[in-house]
């Protein structure tokens, strides 16, 4: 009984050991090559001028009263900086750079291997979220003096899990296509329009209101707008629940495809051509 | 760069553009900043804006349009002479007879020209999905906008893309640019809104009397005297950009060659 115990734990302690590796490696692969100056460009004040943009172009149409629905909206629409593009080109970056064989060619766990991927990108993509709702406060007077903190601290941190989720299977995707750029972009910018960071989405047809529920961020953005206008936790905590789950959903559909990827480029001996 | 130039070596502009053209027609990531990208913002916009009434619809097709036109010559342009180095043919085109500005403002007609794709997509978009009913207002007026907007922005591509080559810190920012001048130049919504000390810095920028004379000339919003005036802006920052870019070149050029560093400048 002992021995086992003690060979569980060994195993535990390893894949710990692997999951932290390879987030922190991955991580370290992406941004090495920038420059803290280039992070800044891309982490603040590009979700800067994104939040300036939709905001005035939203109270252009609605009058200055709707300045938070905007701020809100794209301050929490930022998260998929970090949960579409980092998480996919952490994932990515090991078919270009022609490391993926030597992945493969580990016993290592893959759920640690795969998932490990997008931790530190949950970390930054909550950052970027915090950044950009600061900007919001300080450049369109958002007012936190009615939100439980806490509160909107966990719907920032579950929402950018849930983009985390989608990013996964992003990746996966660009495992088996060349245009993963055009994906990316594609599938942030249509973010935009379904989650709800720009348009309300009872004005939206039917089937793009059905579409919006089944994407990630779409909760996380009504629950972070509840509590800032004064909502409290029990009344998110369902749709933090639902976000949550969505992300989970994603991440795992996105493991199962790393799994058949891998299994299909063995069997066909494509893994560097795929 | 000399106008003279221009004139001299059409045949290799023309051909220069074509083959940019035909090179460039297979990357999905044009085609996301020229089609996909402007559409998705016709949509935000016609779903944001439909409460200012009808003549909005036109406003959001040509201010998209101009959103894809932008971020096709920051994105696009603004890497062309990165991506000959990248490719390998940029020591071939620096030592062929023919001005290198010239060969780049013949990438930059291609860029430019196939981005008004994206205003031509917000179009049907518009009328076909959304069911509007599109009218110009001033056609003619209209299309001198275009031709000589399609010079202004060849001209300011033709000053960025050394920038980038010569000062990397800047191309660093280029994911944060393309934003800011969506806001400064007034594609989709008026500068009236923004605070008042952004307004000078709309004014030196090329797509903003773009903007002003498309929107003018396509709802009617402004007379013609506005219109020939924001031409003559457009004239002017072109022979200004023309002037920086034939200094930029030689710079870059007088750089790459004492450094020996044409391929990896």
């Amino acid at each position: 009984m002992q021995v086992w115990k003690r060979c569980e734990m060994k195993i535990f302690a390893n894949n710990l050991r692997l999951f932290w590796q390879g987030t922190v490696l991955s991580y370290v692969a992406l941004f090495a090559w920038f420059r803290p100056v280039t992070y800044a460009a891309s982490k603040v004040l590009m979700p800067l001028a994104q939040i300036i943009f939709f905001t005035y172009l939203g109270s252009y149409a609605t009058g200055k009263d709707s300045v938070d629905f905007y701020v809100i909206g794209n301050a929490i629409q930022i998260t998929a900086v970090s949960g579409i593009f980092g998480v996919t080109f952490s994932i990515s970056g090991d078919r270009w750079n022609g490391t993926l064989p030597y992945l493969f060619g580990t016993p290592a766990n893959r759920m640690m291997m795969f998932f490990g991927r997008a931790f530190m990108h949950i970390i930054d993509g909550a950052l970027g979220v915090v950044i950009a709702l600061t900007w919001g406060a300080l450049l369109f007077g958002v007012d936190f003096s009615q939100t439980n903190l806490s509160a909107l601290g966990l719907t920032i941190l579950v929402t950018t899990i849930s983009t985390c989720g989608l990013g996964l299977l992003m990746g996966c995707l660009s495992l088996i296509t060349a245009n993963v750029m055009f994906v990316n972009n594609t599938v942030y910018f249509l973010l935009l329009i379904f989650s709800g960071a720009n348009v309300a989405l009872d004005t939206l047809p039917p089937w793009m209101q059905t579409f919006s529920q089944v994407l990630p961020l779409t909760r996380g953005i009504a629950s972070a707008r509840t509590l800032i206008s004064g909502g409290s936790f029990a009344e998110v905590a369902p749709l933090l629940i639902s976000e949550i789950g969505i992300g989970l959903l994603y991440g795992w559909l996105g493991y199962l495809l790393f799994k058949w990827f891998e299994i299909q480029a063995k069997r066909n001996g494509s893994l560097e051509t795929v | 760069m000399k106008f003279k130039n221009l004139i001299v070596y059409w045949r290799t502009v023309l051909m220069v553009a074509e083959i940019t053209l035909r090179h460039q027609w297979n990357d999905s990531f044009i085609l996301f900043a020229i089609i996909v990208q402007p559409m998705i913002i016709a949509i935000l916009a016609l779903f944001m804006l439909r409460g200012l009434g009808g003549d909005y619809a036109m406003y959001v097709v040509v201010g998209s349009g101009l959103t894809g036109l932008w971020s096709s010559l920051l994105f696009i342009s603004g890497n062309s002479i990165n991506n000959e180095r990248r490719e390998g043919t940029l020591e071939s085109l620096v030592a062929v007879p023919t001005p290198f500005e010239v060969i780049v403002f013949g990438k930059n007609l291609a860029n430019v020209v196939q981005s008004l794709i994206s205003m031509s997509s917000s179009y049907l978009l518009a009328a076909l999905f959304f069911g509007y009913t599109l009218k110009m207002v001033s056609p003619l007026l209209f299309v001198g906008s275009v031709l000589i907007s399609i010079f202004a922005f060849i001209s300011f591509g033709l000053v960025i893309a050394p920038l980038f080559i010569i000062y990397r810190g800047i191309q660093q920012w280029q994911n944060a640019m393309e934003f800011p001048v969506y806001i400064l130049a007034g594609f989709l919504f008026p500068i009236a809104l923004l605070p008042a000390w952004t307004t000078p810095v709309s004014y030196v920028l090329p797509p903003y009397w773009a903007a002003r004379a498309l929107h003018e000339t396509s709802t009617g919003a402004g007379d013609v005297e506005k219109v020939i005036f924001a031409w003559g802006m457009m004239l002017l920052f072109s022979v200004i950009d023309l002037f920086l870019a034939s200094k930029l070149f030689k710079y870059m050029l007088y750089k790459a060659r004492v450094d020996a560093s044409l391929e990896t400048v």
